[in-house]
């Protein structure tokens, strides 16, 4: 069974990404980010797989299970500079899908003996580094949310940039403060560029291209 | 977990953090940890639980608040392969866990809409 959770602080915002989708499957949100902390999420979309008795046989991982086709589109001519280097940056992000998704349909086939199916050892080693400052920007993003709800969204932020200094390569913190304030109040979609802002000191493109692309924030699937 | 002090009950702390405390030490799946002095009866001292499982304290001393972070036991996101619990919502708000699914295989995938 598939269960999908959205880490978006606000429901309204991943509901009718949901909706379109007509799942059938149990769909919840996050909106504090804690299973990022709880297991390991630190971009989207990113996954574990957990057997019939509650136990962790993968860990978080890139989770994509099809080609996006933005990665064989050609970049047109013309278009802003910015959004051409998004382009090229997005058509270099490795690709596992086709491997990941033959991976689960093996483990559905096969259950424990199919040879994706880690040891609970090999789980917890092969589960993202976590030091002091990854468990503190995890303590920092969840504090800056809850003043964001309870003070107003000023509050938030120093606690927010706190987060992303103490870790860089966790982008579902990053791409969540941005969005919010990159967004228009009566947009109907999220701006997905996250630009420049005058509120945080970094933004998408500027990260990802500073970092040498996607790449550096995926987590590949070792299978 | 947000705190507005550096004591919370048993059961808040296992609903926060994952761990529960015992009288053996804070347990998690196979694994426990003793912490001498952190269990009083039903309240838990959240400074002594948090420094035996490596969670940091950030505080915000404008607004009287604390936020525990998660372990950081053995350096991994994962300090054992029982799978967390917490408590999620759908989308009409009813409460959701993962262990309402036992006997079936899950594929537990994170997304967003930004």
């Amino acid at each position: 069974m598939v269960v999908t959770v959205a880490l978006d602080v606000n429901p309204d915002h991943a509901r009718p990404w949901s909706e379109a989708a007509r799942p059938t499957h149990p769909c919840i949100v996050d909106t504090t980010h804690a299973s990022g902390a709880a297991f390991g999420f630190s971009n989207i979309p990113m996954a574990v797989w957990i057997d019939e008795h509650g136990v962790l046989v993968r860990p978080a991982e890139a989770a994509s299970i099809e080609r996006s086709p933005l990665r064989d589109m050609d970049v047109p001519e013309g278009l802003p500079e910015n959004l051409t280097a998004m382009l090229k940056a997005v058509k270099e992000i490795p690709d596992d899908g086709e491997a990941y998704r033959a991976a689960i349909l093996d483990w559905v086939a096969h259950g424990s003996a199919s040879r994706f199916v880690l040891s609970p050892d090999e789980v917890v080693a092969r589960s993202q580094p976590r030091n002091d400052d990854e468990a503190r920007a995890a303590a920092a993003f969840e504090l800056g949310d809850h003043l964001r709800r309870t003070v107003g969204p000023d509050a938030a932020v120093p606690f927010w940039r706190e987060a992303h200094r103490l870790h860089p390569l966790n982008l579902t913190y990053k791409r969540q403060a941005w969005t919010l304030v990159t967004t228009a109040p009566d947009a109907t979609e999220n701006d997905l560029m996250q630009g420049p802002n005058e509120v945080y000191d970094t933004n998408l493109l500027d990260d990802v291209l500073g970092r040498g692309g996607f790449g550096a924030f995926i987590v590949r699937p070792q299978l | 977990m947000i705190l507005d002090r550096l004591t919370t009950s048993v059961a808040d702390f296992t609903r926060g953090t994952g761990w529960e405390p015992k009288p053996e030490g804070l347990c998690r799946g196979e694994i426990c940890v003793p912490a001498p002095g952190a269990l009083d009866d039903d309240t838990v001292n959240v400074k002594i639980a948090a420094e035996r499982l490596g969670m940091p304290i950030v505080e915000s001393p404008e607004h009287g608040v604390f936020a525990l972070g998660p372990a950081t036991l053995g350096g991994k996101a994962l300090t054992t392969a029982t799978a967390p619990d917490p408590e999620f919502v759908t989308y009409d708000g009813s409460p959701f866990r993962l262990s309402s699914l036992r006997g079936k295989k899950v594929v537990f995938v994170a997304w967003a809409s930004y």
